[in-house]
């Protein structure tokens, strides 16, 4: 985004200042924030989504300021159909969250070689589709899911 | 660690911002009331560990081939789709 293109700033405000009002409105690329970090990596707060249609179900949430450095996330809901985690009103509040429709749920996985996968089911990351803006949220009904379920893997092979 | 000496109904207050109250007290379980401000987490530390430790283990540090995923329940559903390449979030 170029500063000529922003809206007119008054002489007063600086270019960069006029870059941090246009962000909340349109984010101009799959780039997500998540200002608290995922659970133990705090300090790393923006990420860049790719899908590679080759690789779907699966998706990469990438650390910007480190390609070499990514999770590979899930749409839940197809890894578990009937999943239906309670995300805390604390949580829908931070993040903004006005219906279902807002939220973009995103579970990380780990691979543990081409047989073997598991999702985690009790901490998804939820984000605002509209803003960008997300979270690793503790759902409430954690104890009913595992951070361990296993993914129907083809045997078959890669 | 600082160890304070509370009745049910009392509170703690931490750096003026974050209020710790003994709701009640049943036995051996002790109701906690947290309020702290909208970027202060509050967990349960055994869930906060346990997902603490998956993230770690799930990060990757090179693009590894995936595996692929069973037909049923690998099949796309139509109504909850994955953001593809391009953004979709929007």
């Amino acid at each position: 985004m170029k500063c000529a293109e922003a809206i007119e700033p008054p002489t007063t405000m600086k270019c960069v200042e006029t870059i941090e009002m246009e962000k909340p409105a349109a984010p101009p690329t799959n780039q997500i924030r998540l200002p608290m970090g995922l659970l133990g990596f705090e300090q790393i707060k923006d990420y860049v989504l790719l899908a590679n249609p080759a690789e779907e179900p699966f998706a990469w949430l990438q650390v910007e300021s480190n390609v070499s450095l990514a999770f590979v996330v899930i749409d839940p809901f197809i890894a578990m159909p009937n999943y239906q985690p309670e995300i805390p009103q604390p949580d829908v509040d931070f993040l903004g969250l006005k219906q279902p429709d807002d939220a973009l749920l995103l579970n990380i996985v780990t691979v543990q070689g081409p047989r073997r996968a598991t999702v985690n089911l009790k901490g998804p990351i939820v984000i605002n589709r509209r803003t960008h803006i997300g979270k690793q949220v503790i759902i409430a009904n954690a104890f009913d899911y595992s951070v361990q379920h296993p993914l129907p893997v083809n045997q078959a092979g890669a | 660690m600082l160890i304070l000496s509370r009745k049910s109904g009392e509170s703690i207050v931490i750096d003026g911002r974050i209020h710790v109250k003994i709701v009640r007290v049943e036995g051996e379980v002790v109701k906690v009331g947290i309020e702290a401000p909208a970027d202060v987490p509050v967990h349960r530390q055994e869930v906060y560990e346990e997902i603490q430790h998956s993230n770690q283990e799930a990060l990757t540090r090179q693009s590894l081939p995936l595996p692929k995923l069973n037909g049923k329940n690998g099949a796309k559903k139509p109504d909850a789709p994955l953001p593809p390449a391009k953004p979709r979030l929007s």
